[in-house]
C-alpha cells in the first residue's frame, strides 16, 4: 500500500516540475532554518566540552536581595566567601567548582595588543569540569595554598602570545604587569559557555577579592552531587541553607538558587529570584517558531490545494469505486510527508553548508556547530510536524470533493 | 466593472481565502522588516554628535586605592597631570562607567512643573569630557571649576531632553527638579545629542553631572584622546604606567573598535532577519505565481469566450491583474488595521513616523509583488486563442 502511495507521490512530483520546485524550495528552506536553530540550541543545551556532568550538577550564579516594602532589588554574582563558608558545609555536595567572572586584561606582544580574559578558579574546578589538557596540568591545592603565580592558558592564547612555540610550559606570560608561569594549556572553550570560557585560568588565592566577607561578589559555582538521584536532595539542602543566611542591612529577603543548567540560563534571561523564567522563555520561543512556520505553511497549503484540484478526476474515480474519505486523507497526508522528507533531505544538505559557513566565519568565538544525531532527531520531528501541519487541511478539502463534480470537471 | 470583479472573487471565496491570508501574513512580515529598517535609517541619518576617533578608555580596578577622600583627590589630580604630560595624549577626562559605546547604562528621572521624565541617561563626567569627545554646545556653557561651590548642582542637558522639557524655549539658567523633586538642578548648558549606543540607535535624553570628590571612590574609567602618532608601543607603555599606578587589573580599549562591535550587535541580527524574510518572500512570490498561473489555465473556457465575443487581449489580462490587485487590497486593508495599532499605541517607543513610512513602503512592496506575480500569467491569458480554448470544451 505504502509502496503504491510512494509511486503515486513520485509520479505527481514529476508531473508539474514548477510546482514541485516551489514546494521543495519552501520546505527545504524552512527546515534549513529550523535545523540551524536546533544545532545552535543543541550547542548551548546539551553537555559539551568541558561541562559533561550536567545531569548531576546544579549551577549557582546569582544572589539577589530584596526590600519588599520599598521594592528595591539588588542583584549580583555570588561571593567566594558564600561558597566557602556556607555552601561547602552542605553534605550532599560532593565537589564544587568555583570560578570568577572573566576579567579582561591586555598584553602586548611584538607591538600587537592582545586581550586576555582571565578567571580565578579553585582546585576542584579542574576535577568537576573536564578540560582537555594539550600539555602540562592544572594547578592543585599546593599551588593554591602557596598563592603561586601560575596560569593555565587556552590554546588560542598560546598561539597568540607565544606564536608557534612547541611547548610553553615553564614560560612566563604577563598580564596586568604580573608574570605568571604557564603550567598547562587547555583546548579552547566555546564562548557560548559563558561560565567556563576564558583565555587564562589562575588560582583564586592570588585574586584580590576572595577574602571579602559579603554574600555578593564576582564568582559562580557548579555543585556536583554524588549521583543523579542526589540532585533534588542537594537542591533542597541548598534552599534550606539560603533561608538561614543573615539578612543584609535595609533588605528583608535573600534569594539565591541552585538551578539545573537550562533553568540557570533562563533565570538569567527572563527570571528573577523567585521564578526561573523557564515557562516564559519556552513559550516565547515556541510562539516565535510557530509564527515563523506560518507563512511557508500557508504557502504550501495553497500549492497543495491547487495540485489537488488538478487531480480531481483521479480522486473522483477512486471515490466512485468506493474509496472512503479516510483512505484518501490518509493517502494524501502520506504523499505530503514524502514530499516533506524529500525537502528535509535537501534541507540537511543546505544546513550542512550553512553550518560550515557559520563555523568558518567564527561568529561567536570558538563556537563549533555540528550536525549530530540529536539535531537530526529534532529535524525529523520538525519534518513530520511541518508535513502534517501543511497536509491536513488540503487533505480534508480533497476528501470533501463531490464525485459527480470531480468527474465532470474534465 | 469592479462590481463584476467582486462577484467573481466572491464566487471563489474558499480558494481566495488562502490567497488573502498569505498576502496578509507576508504584509505583516514585510511591515516588521521595513519598520526596523526605517527606524535604523532615521537614526543613522542623524549626526553622531561626537568624535570617537583616537579616543581610548582605560578601565582599572580601584580596589587597591586609598579609601581616604582627600588623598584620593590628590591621587586623581596627580594622575590626570601625569597622563596629560605624556606627549602622545591630547586630552584626559574621568568618567562614570557608562561612557559612549560601553555596555553600561545608568538612568535617572527628573521632575519639571509636576511632570515626570524617566529613563534619562545619567553621565557623570570629568572636567575635560567635552574636549575628549569634541561635543558641540548649542547654548550656555560647559562646567567650570567654580561650579563645585555653587548653590544648586549644575547640570548640562542634551538637545532631546531640552525639547522634551522646554520645547523651543531656552533652557540655560532654568531649574529642574531631581527624581523626587526634592532637590533643584540648574541647567547651565545644552549640548548636541550624542548617539552613545551606536549609529543605529537613538541618542535619547541625557544629563551630564560634574564629577565631584564623593564620586572618586567609584571612579574606574579614564577617557583619553591621543594624538595621531600614538601606536601599540605607546599603548604598552601607558598600560605599564597605569598598572603600576593602580596596582591592579587594567584594560585599555579603543573606542572605534567598541563602536564597531556595538554596531555589529545591531547589524548582525538585522542581516539574519532580512535574509530569512527575503527567502520567505521569494517563497511566497513563487507560490502566488504558481497559483495564479494554474487558475488562469483552469479558466481557459471563460477567457476564450470573452475573446470570442470581442474582448481585446489587453482587457483580458487587465481583468486578471485587477482581480489579483483587488484581492491584495482586501488583505492590505486588514493588514493596515493591525499595523496602524503600532504607531497609535506607540509600541516599543519607536517614533510614529517610522511606522507610517514602513507601512507605506510595505503596501507599495506588496502591490509590486502581486503585480509582478500576476503580470506573466495575465499576459499568457491574453495570448489564449478563442478557437483553441473553446475547442477543448
Amino acid at each position: 500500500m505504502l509502496k503504491n502511495y510512494f509511486k503515486i507521490a513520485l509520479a505527481v512530483l514529476k508531473r508539474r516540475k514548477f510546482f514541485t520546485f516551489i514546494s521543495l524550495f519552501g520546505i527545504s528552506f524552512t527546515l534549513t532554518i529550523l535545523m540551524v536553530a536546533t544545532a545552535f540550541m543543541d550547542k548551548i543545551l546539551s553537555p559539551d566540552y568541558p561541562d559533561y556532568k550536567r545531569t548531576r550538577s546544579l549551577y549557582v550564579s546569582t544572589m539577589e536581595y530584596k526590600n519588599t516594602k520599598e521594592g528595591w532589588i539588588n542583584r549580583s554574582d555570588v561571593s567566594f566567601y558564600f561558597f566557602e563558608h556556607y555552601v561547602s558545609t552542605l553534605k550532599t555536595v560532593q565537589k564544587m567548582a568555583i570560578s570568577s567572572n572573566a576579567k579582561a586584561s591586555n598584553a602586548y606582544v611584538n607591538n600587537k595588543k592582545l586581550v586576555i580574559e582571565y578567571k580565578y578558579t579553585n582546585a576542584d574546578y579542574w576535577n568537576v569540569l573536564e578540560y582537555r589538557f594539550l600539555e602540562g596540568k592544572a594547578f592543585q591545592k599546593r599551588e593554591i595554598d602557596n598563592a603561586e603565580l601560575v596560569a593555565v592558558i587556552s590554546e588560542e592564547t598560546k598561539k597568540a602570545y607565544f606564536g608557534d612555540a612547541k611547548t610553553v610550559i615553564g614560560k612566563y606570560i604577563s598580564a596586568d604587569n604580573i608574570n605568571y608561569r604557564v603550567i598547562g594549556v587547555v583546548e579552547n572553550v566555546s564562548k557560548t559557555l559563558h561560565n567556563f570560557s576564558g583565555d587564562m585560568y589562575l588560582p583564586y588565592t592570588i585574586s584580590k577579592d576572595y577574602k571579602n566577607i559579603d554574600l555578593m561578589g564576582s564568582y559562580n559555582a557548579v555543585l556536583l552531587a554524588k549521583n543523579d538521584a542526589d540532585v533534588p536532595k542537594m537542591k533542597k539542602e541548598f534552599d534550606q541553607m539560603v533561608k538561614k543566611l543573615p539578612l543584609p542591612k535595609d533588605f528583608d529577603k535573600i534569594y539565591c538558587n541552585a538551578d539545573p543548567f537550562f533553568a540557570n540560563i533562563t533565570r538569567r534571561i527572563a527570571g528573577d529570584g523567585t521564578s526561573n523564567g523557564l515557562t516564559k522563555v519556552v513559550s516565547i520561543v515556541s510562539l516565535f517558531i510557530l509564527l515563523f512556520l506560518l507563512l511557508p505553511t500557508i504557502n504550501l497549503v495553497n500549492i497543495n490545494i491547487t495540485r489537488i484540484m488538478e487531480r480531481s478526476s483521479e480522486i473522483g474515480v477512486r471515490k466512485a469505486f468506493g474509496a472512503s474519505s479516510k483512505t484518501l486523507v490518509y493517502q494524501f497526508i502520506v504523499e505530503n510527508l514524502i514530499l516533506t522528507f524529500l525537502g528535509g533531505i535537501i534541507g540537511i544538505i543546505l544546513s550542512l553548508i550553512v553550518i560550515h559557513l557559520i563555523n568558518g566565519a567564527n561568529l561567536i568565538s570558538n563556537m563549533r556547530l555540528s550536525m549530530n544525531f540529536t539535531v537530526l532527531f529534532y529535524s525529523l520531528i520538525a519534518c513530520i510536524f511541518f508535513g502534517l501541519f501543511s497536509g491536513v487541511y488540503p487533505a480534508w478539502r480533497m476528501s470533501k470533493l463531490n464525485v459527480v463534480k470531480a468527474l465532470k470537471a474534465q | 466593472m469592479f462590481k463584476h470583479l467582486f462577484k467573481l472573487i466572491w464566487n471563489k471565496r474558499k480558494q481566495n481565502f488562502l490567497f488573502l491570508s498569505e498576502i496578509l501574513v507576508s504584509f505583516l512580515v514585510i511591515f516588521a522588516v521595513f519598520s526596523f529598517l526605517t527606524y535604523y535609517y532615521q537614526n543613522y541619518s542623524k549626526p553622531l554628535g561626537f568624535d570617537y576617533k583616537r579616543v581610548w578608555c582605560i578601565t582599572y580596578d580601584n580596589g587597591e586605592l586609598t579609601k581616604n577622600k582627600d588623598s584620593l583627590k590628590i591621587f586623581y589630580d596627580n594622575l590626570q597631570k601625569a597622563l596629560k604630560s605624556m606627549p602622545q595624549i591630547e586630552e584626559v577626562a574621568y568618567s562614570g562607567s557608562n561612557y559612549p559605546y560601553s555596555d553600561s547604562f545608568m538612568s535617572t528621572g527628573l521632575t519639571h512643573n509636576g511632570k515626570k521624565f524617566n529613563y534619562i541617561a545619567n553621565y557623570t563626567v570629568g572636567a575635560d569630557y567635552k574636549k575628549v569627545w569634541n561635543v558641540s554646545l548649542l547654548e550656555g556653557r560647559w562646567f567650570l571649576p567654580e561650579d563645585a561651590v555653587s548653590k544648586n548642582t549644575n547640570i548640562v542637558i542634551n538637545e532631546t531632553l531640552k525639547k522634551q522639557i522646554f520645547g523651543t524655549a531656552h533652557a540655560t539658567g532654568k531649574l529642574i527638579g531631581n527624581y523626587d523633586d526634592k532637590e533643584k538642578l540648574k541647567v547651565i548648558g545644552v549640548v548636541q545629542d550624542i548617539k552613545a549606543s551606536g549609529d543605529f540607535l537613538p541618542a535619547g535624553s541625557a544629563i551630564f553631572n560634574p564629577m565631584d570628590t564623593a564620586f572618586h571612590k567609584y571612579t574606574h574609567n579614564i577617557l583619553i584622546k591621543v594624538r595621531e602618532g600614538a601606536d601599540a608601543t605607546f599603548e604598552s607603555q601607558l598600560y605599564k604606567f597605569m598598572a603600576n599606578t593602580v596596582k591592579n587589573a587594567v584594560e585599555i580599549q579603543h573606542l572605534d573598535e567598541m563602536r564597531d562591535s556595538r554596531n555589529k550587535q545591531t547589524i548582525i541580527p538585522m542581516v539574519i532577519f532580512i535574509i530569512i524574510s527575503s527567502f520567505l518572500i521569494i517563497n511566497v512570490a513563487l507560490g502566488l505565481f504558481g497559483v495564479l498561473w494554474y487558475n488562469i489555465n483552469k479558466r481557459k473556457g471563460e477567457i476564450g469566450l470573452r475573446r470570442a465575443i470581442g474582448a481585446s487581449g489587453r482587457s483580458v489580462s487587465y481583468q486578471l491583474v485587477m482581480e489579483a490587485v483587488i484581492l491584495a487590497t482586501i488583505s492590505l486593508l486588514v493588514g493596515c488595521f493591525f499595523a496602524i495599532q503600532f504607531p497609535l499605541l506607540s509600541v516599543f517607543n519607536i517614533p510614529a513616523s517610522a511606522y507610517i513610512i514602513a507601512m507605506l513602503l510595505s503596501v507599495a512592496f506588496i502591490y509590486l509583488l502581486v503585480l509582478f506575480c500576476s503580470f506573466y500569467p495575465g499576459k499568457q491569458a491574453a495570448g489564449i486563442h478563442p478557437a483553441v480554448a473553446l475547442h477543448e470544451e
